[in-house]
């Protein structure tokens, strides 16, 4: 029995650390309209670079996630302008090709600078606290409060500003939001730069408990995919709920299979929901 | 390097069959050939059947597991198939990882046996593999050109363009679309089979979606929806990824990995700006028209 | 196409594709007087194995380069071909692929990983050249390999003989083995479990991981579950320096046992004390009282020299003095047939390849001993008999242990 519940602790640590990059994957969606496959190369950029910020310039792991945003954001942007934006005219298919293509080029970036070799965070080493059978590492505690604060964060922007609300307006009604005065085109770099800076968030994190290397953004991407449309594609409390789903249930999935199958987890649940249940938890709609 | 280049043409034309011409992309397209090379390996490797035998085993088996995917998938859009397909080879490879019972893991299958390997020096096993490779795709080649001008090809792209349309026509659109699938997997399995033959080793790491890349690459680049742009493409492809080496090999003091990099980023890249300025590729498809697969 | 190797300085494209052409048809350089002899070298420059490679590569370059310097092999020069295998089989076929179509090369010296080993064995003996590993899993010299093959490193059964008898005298009674997938992974396992019952001990469970992995999180929970005593970590430095962290978060106060080409230096440069105290290691050892172990740490400028070098300098030697045997015949075939008359059996002793070629000369009989070991081979290829070595990894050094 404690080993279900072992379990599940991992499985809601998981996925409250994969709801960051899902939360970013599902509002781009929103607003683009095309599944953004680049989150994973996002994921990997914003992991080195709070490494960077972490290693060379000895940030504290904080510091560090606020690099590993910004960087992933702004990279995010500048790909979305001069590879993406172009493509979008014409439709969604070639647009997600090309995030396919945008992300293989990105990652080979990252490789050429710091090869292949599992990399570590220069954090240190800290015992797991156990307690009735359980045990939960400090770091895995951190994660949980870091992607805690980053998606509250999120939506705080999200309600109460106006940049946030204009964004809401767009996913939810592009024309009428236009006929408004909302700048259709601010609003799509504003996404991308909070939707891929999350994404960053969620690799460093994935890596802050483990290593990272060039493999770490796809390793993760059919899970974030998975936990985007279980919940409800372009749905951002959606993404949460499946988030967390896909978490525990990757977890709960080693009783009876091994370590590796993990990611067919995340696979058959987006076969699953989209043969039954194809708007997800919560639904197709905006935010 | 030919053989590769026959090889890789081999798949393009199985792409083809289910993107350009009935507008289905199989990003996953990596795994069936996968699937086929493992086939065929474990059968003449591990129950001594002759090679003929194997490719043709790789090529049921393979189509079978064309006919479960596009079952599953059938009624997906196309950006969502995009990313299930590319999970699907991804499963596969982790599958091939593991059930070490079955494929030895990622230690992968080696001694894989070769038409008369061992018996012939390695140059004239090199020549022997290239005809039958070349053989191969001649053969695939004519087959699926018959396919595209037959009634048969035309309710293919009658799909590729508007399945709904061809749905109230009265097609049964869905088990036109699991036959295209089947065969287009058929013929990934068998390049699958030869390339475990060619080069006496496989391992789930071999098996990367950077592949369906370079054949989507290959598609694009040399016309979608056209067996020759298929072919033309894969010959591109390969002679870009040689001359790339080339390149690097001019650049001292680049490791294996960098210059690896460098390789892949250019084949990111190419694929981006061939999307982006020359979308129907070098041998646009005669077919009054517009030759991009259905966008979503 | 996924990457090549790309030692290309010496050949661009273009003219290994001539060279192809033009050597496809060409007969195989064989006794041809003046004509180089082409040997090649595949060792791990990068990769797990990247910190045995370079050197092993540097061995192998300086008895070519002493045998050259007297006068080559019957006025024949030694020319070293070398490829990186990147401790990966799939780089490592392609390697040799280049290895045996464009250089033609009658040897090719010093695959490191079993892994790598068991892929590339079947090109070489399909295509009569002779191959000479470090690797150890017992499951290489049990293929069909005619003869082609020999290993001077003392194979698994061997060194988990040893490594039993070493757990068994340290009393440990519940042993766990945590093990990357290798070809050798699972005959471990198995021989452990014979082994430990017969001194009261117990394998009390094992896991073989996909060692491309950054956290092994749940196979350290069912390790941990079985409440062992002793885990042996049967892996490469890459994965076992995480396994070492997690094991260490996991709050896990057991012992360790490791293989020394995974634990070794850089390891525990790599990580916090803490984390490696305590761990054994264990590693055949070469023949350091040999004039010839003498010799090439001279030159390697290092006092203590790891395994694969002085292997690999043997690996050379042997090759170049069954070539010599064999009266200059430069062919695999040609070096399997004489590979056991001149490191065995009674003959004069010698430990260098200069030496013994000027012996062959002379019409004698020599017996090579190397700088690894006395180099005495079985007919399916292993070697004998070999000396382990324990070690401990005390605040982030070695101290050693036992001999076995």
């Amino acid at each position: 029995m404690t080993e279900v519940a072992q379990l599940l602790v991992n499985g809601l640590v998981a996925g409250t650390i994969l709801a960051v990059p899902a939360i970013g994957f599902t509002a781009i969606y929103a607003v683009l309209r095309f599944p953004n496959f680049t989150v994973a190369s996002h994921a990997t950029i914003g992991a080195f670079a709070g490494y960077v910020a972490n290693t060379a310039a000895g940030f504290p792991a904080g510091a560090a996630v606020g690099v590993a945003f910004l960087v992933a954001g702004v990279s995010g942007v500048i790909t979305d302008e001069v590879v993406l934006k172009p493509l979008r005219p014409s439709g969604a298919l070639t647009a997600a090709i090309a995030a396919v293509a945008l992300t293989i080029a990105l990652e080979n970036v990252i490789r050429f600078i710091w090869g292949n070799d599992l990399r570590g965070y220069d954090l240190p080493l800290r015992r797991d606290w156990q307690g009735a059978g359980l045990r939960i590492g400090p770091q895995q505690v951190e994660n949980l409060v870091i992607a805690v604060v980053a998606m509250g964060a999120l939506f705080l922007f999200l309600a109460f500003t106006r940049t946030g609300k204009a964004m809401r307006a767009v996913a939810d009604n592009p024309t009428l939001a236009g006929i408004k005065g909302i700048n259709a085109e601010m609003v799509a770099r504003l996404v991308n730069f909070v939707g891929m800076g999350l994404a960053g968030i969620g690799g460093m994190l994935l890596g802050l408990d483990t290593s990272i290397d060039p493999l770490t953004g796809f390793r993760v991407i059919l899970s974030v995919f998975a936990a985007a449309v279980v919940g409800g594609l372009g749905s951002i409390p959606g993404a949460v709920v499946g988030a967390l789903a896909i978490g525990v249930a990757e977890e709960l999935s080693l009783l009876s299979l091994a370590p590796a199958y993990r990611t067919a987890v995340g696979f058959v649940a987006i076969l699953l929901v989209l043969t039954v249940r194809p708007r997800g938890i919560l639904g197709e709609r905006a935010f | 390097m030919a053989t590769f280049a026959g090889l890789y043409a081999l798949l393009a034309l199985g792409l083809n069959l289910v993107w350009g011409m009935t507008g289905m992309i199989n990003l996953g397209l990596v795994g069936f050939y996968a699937f086929g090379a493992y086939v065929s390996a474990l059968l003449t490797k591990k129950a001594g059947w002759p090679m003929p035998a194997g490719l043709l085993a790789a090529m049921l088996l393979t189509a079978g597991a064309g006919v479960l995917m596009a079952l599953v998938t059938a009624r997906l859009r196309g950006d969502y198939l995009a990313i299930i397909t590319l999970g699907f080879s991804e499963v596969v490879r982790i599958v091939a990882s593991n059930e070490i019972w079955l494929t030895n893991g990622s230690d992968g299958i080696s001694g894989i046996p070769g038409p008369w390997r061992g018996q012939v020096s390695p140059a004239t096993f090199n020549l022997i593999f290239l005809v039958i490779v070349s053989a191969a795709v001649l053969v695939v080649f004519a087959a699926l050109q018959r396919v595209r001008h037959s009634p048969y090809g035309r309710v293919l792209r009658a799909i590729r363009d508007d399945d709904q349309v061809a749905a109230v026509a009265g097609k049964p659109v869905i088990a036109f679309k699991v036959e295209a699938f089947a065969v287009s997997a058929a013929v990934l399995g068998l390049a699958g089979a030869l390339y475990g033959h060619y080069t006496s080793y496989i391992a789930p790491e071999g098996f990367v979606p950077l592949i369906s890349i370079y054949i989507v690459l290959a598609l694009t680049a040399g016309g979608t929806g056209n067996n020759v742009g298929a072919v033309v493409g894969a010959f591109l492809v390969v002679f870009f990824l040689e001359s790339t080496r080339f390149l690097t090999g001019g650049l001292p003091g680049l490791k294996p990995v960098q210059v690896a990099a460098v390789r892949e980023f250019l084949i990111g890249a190419s694929l981006i700006v061939v999307l982006r300025f020359r979308p129907y590729g070098l041998v646009p498809e005669r077919i009054p028209r517009h030759a991009t697969p259905g966008a979503g | 196409m996924t990457e090549h190797t790309s030692d290309i300085s010496r050949r661009t494209l273009l003219a290994g594709s001539a060279a192809l052409a033009a050597a496809a048809w060409a007969p195989r350089r064989t006794g041809a007087q003046g004509v180089p002899i082409r040997l090649g070298t595949l060792t791990p420059l990068t990769g797990a194995g990247g910190a045995y490679g370079p050197s092993m590569r540097k061995a192998m370059e300086w008895v070519a380069g002493e045998v050259n310097g007297a006068g080559g092999v019957l006025g024949r020069k030694i020319e070293l071909m070398s490829e990186d295998d990147q401790t990966n089989p799939e780089a490592a076929v392609r390697a040799a692929r280049k290895l045996i179509d464009v250089d033609k090369v009658a040897a090719i010296m010093g695959t490191w990983a079993s892994a790598v080993t068991t892929a590339v064995a079947p090109l070489c003996w399909e295509s009569k050249t002779f191959l000479t590993t470090v690797s150890g899993s017992d499951t290489i010299t049990q293929l069909p390999h005619l003869g082609y093959l020999v290993r001077t490193q003392p194979n698994t059964q061997l060194q988990i003989g040893k490594l039993g008898e070493f757990i068994l005298s340290l009393k440990f009674k519940r042993v766990f083995v945590l093990a990357a997938q290798t070809p050798f992974a699972a005959p471990s396992q198995k021989r452990l479990s014979e082994i430990l019952p017969k001194g009261g001990s117990e394998l009390v469970g094992g896991v073989i991981y996909d060692k491309d992995k950054t956290t092994f999180r749940s196979e350290i929970d069912q390790a941990l579950r079985a409440k062992p005593d002793l885990i042996y970590l049967n892996g490469y430095t890459p994965d076992t320096t995480v396994v070492l962290k997690e094991l260490f978060k996991a709050g896990y106060t057991g012992a360790k046992i490791a293989q020394g080409y995974a634990v070794n230096q850089k390891l525990l440069d790599s990580v916090p004390a803490e984390v490696t105290d305590g761990t054994y290691t264990a590693t055949p050892s070469p023949a350091v009282d040999s004039a010839g172990y003498k010799r090439l740490a001279k030159f390697l400028g290092a006092a203590d020299l790891d395994p694969y070098s002085c292997q690999c300098h043997d690996h050379a030697s042997l090759v170049i003095l069954a070539i010599a045997k064999a009266k200059g015949e430069a062919t695999g075939t040609a070096i399997k047939d004489n590979v056991r008359k001149i490191s065995q059996g009674g003959g004069g002793k010698v430990d260098n390849a200069v030496e013994g070629l000027k012996l062959l000369a002379q019409g004698k009989e020599i017996n090579y001993e190397g700088a690894s070991g006395p180099c005495d081979f079985t007919e399916t290829g292993d070697i004998i008999d070999c000396k382990i070595r324990f070690d401990v990894a005390e605040k982030g050094a070695f101290k050693p242990v036992k001999l076995l």
